[in-house]
């Protein structure tokens, strides 16, 4: 009894602990990023990484998200013959949710992985500790910069997702299902606002910020080797996704 | 990859997102990137449920608008409209608030009123507003509506459907059908007398010519005859040309009997009946036809009318009374009840016939008488019969202010002083009849006060010397008319219309 109450116990400490450790890191690297000198290359370098090197797989699953949302909700609404409420629904939702998120998953499995990979095998080596023994703030230079991408790619990310959407379900709605184009997009323009797709890109943001940092996090603290450097990479797609996903609830709940 | 620098790559990327961003936001946002231009109205709904902030305001299904604010005022719904620059609306303009879609979106409709209205300025009012049906109140009045058609419904079931309905509907055409036949088989009959008519037509004719022809100095005659009286007709149509207008304008007895419809209607049926009978008259038929149609009557019918209406002056004051009294006897407790008819043909005098209704009824008295062996033994024999009506006729002669009245009082014979007080209001009386041999007379004292024109009250003493202890204070009431009063109560009862 007292043995379960310890290990619950530690797994509430060390979850605490955990937290406490991001927030710092996070609060770390803020500090850091406003202090000179701007290695604006590397920022650069870690922009191509985490935006431009995945938009192939943004427009993959952003196209295909918005044709099956077509699709399905075209055989809801034909239940109750409101089929031109399809390109609205799907304008909706990729802006609102799966844009952001679908795009954050991806991209937290793409990048923030491989950032966690890096950062440890650079931990493992002692890369890190050479870092400091050159004077060079290893923070400054490894974990703000990817922040820096992640906060400013994934809304391009996302919008260039909520894009090919809304475009693979414009193909499906009018060209397969021959809804009447006019309607489609009267409807759709009708009922999607601006702040639909803002409040999507600012979730986009947040989301960058966790998986970057969290990444960061799991590769910068990472111990025992090279089994260590799997360990983490693992735990922060994990962990990463995890949060995404949740932390989008209580941002959706605030914005809207 | 060599070709492209890092910075270009993002560079390219950053840009393609944020075209695709400008792009979205320009056909999704409307026109809704920076103040939306334009001037604001603003209208009194008395319900705006369903309508929402930012939905448009549209004119002949054109957008012209946004619904910018709805607020509270007053109990009543203010809607503040964002119309766009550049519309021109004017003041006699109807806000209504419709329906668009499967979903019911509610909107704003303007119907433009006349191009001569003057415009609607700025932050002015639409003062006439239509508010949108509420699809409960319509519900509600349409199962109102529904409830009443199931009843009406329901009575036509009832009155058609059944054995009844059926079996009132089948009489009903069968009594249509057996009228037609009736109304054919009428008509086939009356076509013989029709033409038998015609014919008849055609013979009198004949003879009329007949008539003329042989009588043309006699009809000449008769011509100037005419023109004489003519002339004389004039005059006097003047002078009924006035009664007439006094008649029209409803003057006078005539002229209200005939501005009344009803009256109409009875004056047109007795002047029918007057002319059946002056027909008959003229064709000598009757007694009447035959009086007047013979010389020799006429002549005996003015002398008797002459001496009539001598007769009638000499005495003008020729009065029928009709009386009924009823005195109640305190003693017995009964009522007795006289019902007189006074002729009265001269001021101081009158014939009075009585019919009297005695409780104590009429007493006849029988001796029989019987010779048994010598003697002579006489029986008495009273019979009361309570129901007998008694009879009084009496003669009375009055002088100033006292009257004697003589004859039959109540089947007997009798005597009675009146004395008249009070312009003969009150009357004071003393009469005496039944005389005797073996008991009193009936001595009866009366009041009579009339207090008004027809009803009068009676006191006084019954039979005060009685001998068969038949005395009896009594106190009663009575009515009577004069002929004149019967005259005129009989002309203003209602006959019932014909």
């Amino acid at each position: 009894m007292l043995q379960l109450l310890e290990i619950t116990g530690n797994y509430i400490i060390r979850g605490t602990e955990e937290f406490g450790r991001i927030l710092l890191l996070f609060l770390n690297a803020l500090s850091w990023m406003i202090r000179p000198p701007y290695r604006l290359k590397i920022i650069l370098k870690q922009m191509e990484f985490v935006g431009v090197s995945s938009t192939f797989v943004v427009l993959l699953t952003g196209t295909f998200t918005g044709m099956v949302l077509a699709l399905q909700t075209y055989h809801g609404f034909r239940k109750f013959s409101a089929e031109g409420l399809v390109g609205a629904t799907v304008a909706l939702s990729m802006t609102r949710e799966l844009g952001p998120v679908l795009t954050a998953l991806m991209v937290t499995g793409r990048a923030g992985s491989a950032m966690a990979a890096e950062i440890g095998t650079m931990r493992v080596t002692e890369q890190i500790d050479a870092l400091y023994t050159m004077a060079v703030n290893p923070i400054q230079y490894l974990i703000a910069p990817r922040i820096i991408a992640g906060v400013l790619m994934l809304p391009v990310l996302t919008i260039i997702s909520d894009f090919v959407g809304i475009a693979g379900g414009y193909f499906i709605g009018v060209g397969l299902l021959k809804i009447n184009s006019g309607i489609f997009v009267a409807k759709m323009i009708e009922i999607v606002e601006l702040n639909d797709i803002f409040h999507g890109l600012i979730k986009s943001s947040c989301f960058g910020l966790i998986l970057t940092l969290i990444g960061c996090y799991k590769g910068f603290y990472t111990k025992g080797g090279a089994e260590g450097v799997g360990k983490a990479t693992t735990q922060s797609v994990v962990f990463a996704s995890v949060s995404i996903l949740i932390s989008d609830y209580f941002l959706t709940a605030v914005m809207f | 990859m060599a070709r492209f620098s890092t910075e270009a790559k993002v560079g390219v990327f950053v840009v393609v997102g944020i075209i695709l961003l400008g792009y979205m936001s320009l056909r999704l946002g409307k026109f809704e990137i920076g103040r939306a231009r334009g001037y604001d109205l603003y209208a009194y709904f008395d319900s705006v449920a369903g309508l929402v902030k930012n939905a448009s305001v549209e004119i002949a299904g054109v957008e012209v608008g946004r619904v910018k604010d709805i607020s509270l005022e007053e109990g009543k719904a203010k809607v503040t409209l964002l119309i766009r620059q550049g519309i021109r609306l004017g003041s006699d303009l109807v806000a209504s608030i419709r329906t668009k879609g499967v979903l019911g979106d509610k909107y704003v409709e303007l119907t433009m009123g006349s191009p001569y209205a003057p415009p609607l300025k700025p932050g002015g009012r639409i003062v006439r507003t239509i508010s949108p049906a509420d699809i409960d109140t319509l519900f509600h009045k349409l199962s109102a509506i529904g409830d009443d058609i199931k009843s009406i419904t329901g009575s036509i079931l009832n009155i058609i459907g059944g054995k009844e309905g059926q079996e009132s509907l089948r009489m009903i055409i069968k009594n249509m059908r057996e009228m037609s036949d009736a109304l054919n088989k009428t008509v086939q009959a009356n076509n013989e007398n029709m033409n038998q008519l015609i014919s008849n037509l055609t013979d009198f004719s004949k003879d009329l010519k007949e008539v003329t022809s042989s009588n043309k100095g006699a009809i000449a005659k008769i011509i100037t005859n005419l023109r004489r009286s003519s002339a004389r007709l004039d005059e006097t149509l003047v002078a009924l040309k006035g009664i007439l207008d006094k008649i029209n304008k409803g003057e006078g007895t005539i002229g209200k009997l005939l501005v009344e419809d009803d009256t109409a209607k009875n004056l047109e049926a007795v002047l029918v009946s007057l002319k059946e009978v002056s027909d008959k008259i003229n064709k000598g038929e009757g007694t009447i036809g035959k009086l007047i149609n013979e010389e020799e009557t006429v002549d005996n019918i003015n002398t008797t009318l002459t001496s009539i209406n001598e007769y009638l002056q000499k005495d003008e004051r020729f009065r029928t009374y009709l009386n009924y009294r009823g005195e109640y006897l305190f003693d017995s407790e009964e009522v007795k009840s006289y019902l007189s008819l006074r002729i009265q043909p001269r001021e101081d005098k009158y014939y009075l016939l009585q019919v009297v209704d005695d409780p104590a009824g009429r007493t006849t008295e029988t001796e029989i008488t019987t010779t048994k062996g010598g003697v002579i033994s006489s029986e008495y024999k009273k019979e009361t019969d309570k129901d007998a009506i008694k009879f009084s006729a009496q003669i009375a002669k009055r002088y100033y202010d006292l009257g004697l009245r003589g004859g039959i009082f109540e089947s007997t014979g009798g005597a009675a002083i009146d004395y008249y007080l009070f312009q003969d209001h009150l009357v004071l009386s003393l009469e005496a009849f039944d005389f005797d041999s073996d008991r009193n007379a009936h001595l009866k004292f009366k009041a009579d006060l009339t207090p008004f024109q027809y009803l009068y009250v009676t006191a006084g003493f019954d039979d005060f010397i009685s001998t068969d202890g038949r005395e009896s204070f009594f106190f009663g009431a009575g009515i009577h008319f004069s002929d004149e009063d019967i005259k005129t109560l009989l002309s203003n009862v209602p006959i019932p219309g014909n």
